[in-house]
């Protein structure tokens, strides 16, 4: 993937560059706002990872810029800021994912994974069966199905197994499911995810030979098919 | 506000109360008039007739003495017909009232002593007849004949009544115009106060950009709103300064936190698992998430307490509902009890993330602080716009002396050191709580704490 990194912040630029490449991405970076939308207008990039704030111009006003030209790349921004309002006006003004300073690599790592996917998950999210393995979840009649066999899960659980699901072969760190799930933009002090995550766990991989959920060190967990 | 409840609300407002005791008194001071022109006219007018008949009565009297009683017949006859003494009566009458001589057909009913009375006649009026009203008075004459002279007062009731009426008439209409004209006024002014406490709410949402509107007059309530918007300018600076300060803290603050994590996590990635030096670099990761997690804390703190954060309806009942659930495995892992009651349909005016986080710091704290086994009760009470939500445990509470103080900055009792966290949980739950008006009472909850949030 052809990643553009709009950021003045050197330090923080280059480790964010040299990450992406070892993760195997193509890198072009900018220093300033008139810099990075000049490139992001002029070569074919597939993600945008822009700092709210730049200099020459704002890292709001470049993502403007470049949805009033039309063009519909995932931009992540990055933000010295980050509060419930700044994360709106982020969001508002074309950006798809907004992620606040200081964050973990794989944090970041596993938000663009997920944008990049987001146009390849574009069908599955408006089917109403989602199916990985032998595992199947129907968002019509909200029945989920392993082996040929009926699961029963609560409401939140159904929601939870369902983000996993439309991110299955991806990491989901514990905040974005807290995003994706409950809409919450903070962290709890004690590990809810953890638990609720444990829960499902036991729901649709213990009575099963081939665990599904997995959990990724230091990052949050998967959903996937081998291991 | 349905058109019913805006006309009661002009009849609440001031111009509109004026008007009511303007009326009330204009009423009063116009009856005391009436009162008086007829005093006055009566007095006037009365005097006039009463002397016009006082002197006919006193020349019959005279004649009375000197005629005959056909001639004396014969002058009231003369004087009946006389054309020039108009509204004149008179009328004679022998002693079984029988009507002698006059041109009062009979002798009216007298159920006074007086010698003044009133009574009443049918008069020709065109081709028919009408009854007038006569003032009169009698007087006994020789042979047990009695004498009645009178005066047709009937125009001067007439004129009186007219002038009753026209005045009457003029007092309604001065009602009616007072209070239609302290409607009217009323409803400029719920007009204007309307658009005025719009925009009071508007900015109570957190936009401080709004004006209050301003006509281009410079009655009161345009004084009044020019001052309050150069108030608003104020505070919107000051605010905005607040912001612009708290922006660049958050700004200053996290870039350099932000290296520190990347050299640390660039520098980890070259060093195998388990190394010393790997192991120091994962402390300091540590380090940076414990600084990011306080500093989100202080700066959310510091936000709520400008009180510029966007604002929308809140179904809260939604929340509570939603945190709890959050909460409920990690509890239950624990033994906890986690009972919640929450009334469905209360709303709040406010900022979902800053209230959810709130929510979540005291179910936290119940947790952190709750023995394993113990009970945690949730409770939203009352519906609508005044709602009350309490989080109460059987943990160790907080001293009661002590309750004031945890509210402040970075307050961690003793009893709580050997807990995690940053000690700023309380501090955001208080300053949400302010942000939206509420009221945050710490109470005994033998034992435990019982927490109340009454917005």
């Amino acid at each position: 993937m052809h990643i553009l990194i709009v950021e003045d912040d050197e330090v923080a630029r280059d480790y964010l560059a040299k990450a992406l490449r070892e993760a195997g991405h193509t890198v072009d970076v900018a220093g300033n706002g008139l810099e990075g939308l000049h490139m992001a207008s002029s070569i074919a990039v597939d993600l945008a990872i822009v700092d709210r704030m730049l200099p020459k111009m704002d890292g709001l006003a470049l993502v403007q810029s470049l949805r009033a030209t039309g063009r519909k790349m995932p931009v992540l921004i990055l933000s010295a800021l980050g509060d419930v309002d700044d994360r709106i006006t982020g969001l508002r003004a074309g950006g798809d994912d907004y992620l606040t300073k200081p964050y973990h690599m794989a944090e970041l790592l596993a938000r663009i994974d997920a944008l990049a996917r987001r146009g390849d998950t574009g069908n599955a999210e408006a089917s109403t069966k989602l199916k990985l393995a032998d595992l199947e979840l129907d968002r019509m009649t909200r029945r989920v199905m392993r082996n040929g066999k009926k699961i029963e899960l609560t409401a939140r659980e159904f929601q939870l197994l369902e983000f996993m699901m439309r991110h299955s072969g991806q990491v989901v760190t514990r905040t974005m499911l807290l995003e994706g799930v409950w809409d919450y933009h903070f962290d709890p002090q004690t590990n809810v995810i953890d638990v609720h995550i444990s829960r499902l766990r036991q729901a649709i991989d213990k009575d099963f030979d081939k665990p599904l959920l997995h959990t990724v060190r230091g990052a949050g967990y998967s959903l996937r098919e081998d291991e | 506000m349905g058109p019913d409840q805006r006309f009661l609300g002009v009849l609440d407002t001031s111009p509109f109360r004026i008007a009511i005791v303007y009326s009330i008194v204009f009423a009063i001071g116009a009856a005391a008039l009436i009162y008086a022109v007829d005093f006055a006219v009566s007095r006037v007018v009365d005097g006039s007739t009463d002397n016009l008949i006082e002197a006919e009565v006193q020349g019959l009297r005279e004649q009375m003495l000197v005629l005959s009683r056909s001639d004396f017949i014969e002058l009231v006859e003369q004087r009946s017909q006389d054309q020039d003494v108009r509204g004149a009566v008179y009328l004679m009458v022998d002693p079984q009232l029988r009507p002698v001589a006059g041109n009062v057909p009979a002798w009216p009913k007298i159920d006074t002593k007086e010698k003044w009375f009133l009574f009443k006649v049918a008069v020709p009026f065109g081709d028919e007849t009408r009854e007038h009203e006569m003032r009169a008075r009698y007087f006994a004459l020789p042979g047990g004949y009695q004498m009645l002279v009178g005066h047709d007062v009937q125009e001067r009731q007439d004129v009186k009544s007219l002038m009753m009426r026209g005045l009457i008439a003029a007092v309604v209409l001065t009602l009616l115009l007072g209070l239609g004209g302290g409607f009217w006024m009323g409803r400029r002014i719920l007009a204007q106060a309307g658009a005025i406490s719009a925009v009071a709410t508007q900015i109570m949402r957190g936009d401080l950009s709004q004006r209050l509107p301003v006509r281009d007059a410079d009655d009161e309530i345009n004084t009044l709103a020019r001052e309050i918007n150069t108030m608003l300018d104020k505070i919107e600076q000051l605010t905005l300064g607040m912001r612009t300060v708290l922006d660049s803290a958050a700004h200053d603050l996290r870039t350099p936190l932000n290296r520190l994590q990347a050299s640390a996590e660039g520098a980890m990635s070259t060093l195998t698992h388990g190394s010393a030096e790997r192991r120091v670099l994962e402390q300091v990761t540590v380090e940076v998430d414990r600084m990011r997690s306080t500093l989100d804390a202080l700066l959310r703190i510091a936000l709520a307490e400008t009180g510029t954060v966007a604002r929308e309806q809140v179904d809260l009942s939604e929340l509570v509902g939603s945190v709890v659930e959050l909460y409920a495995p990690v509890s239950e892992e624990r033994g906890i009890a986690l009972e919640s009651s929450v009334a469905p349909g209360a709303h709040v005016l406010g900022n979902r993330q800053l209230l959810a986080q709130a929510l979540a710091n005291l179910l936290d704290n119940a947790i952190k602080f709750t023995p394993d086994g113990g009970h945690i009760r949730v409770a939203l009470d009352g519906s609508g716009s005044a709602p009350q939500v309490i989080v109460e445990d059987n943990g160790p509470g907080i001293p009661a002396d002590k309750r004031e103080v945890v509210l402040g900055r970075r307050v961690r009792l003793d009893e709580a050191r050997d807990f995690p966290g940053s000690g700023l949980g309380l501090s955001l739950v208080a300053a949400v709580t302010k942000l939206h008006g509420a009221h945050l009472v710490l109470d005994d909850a033998g034992p435990g704490l019982k927490v109340s949030l009454k917005f």
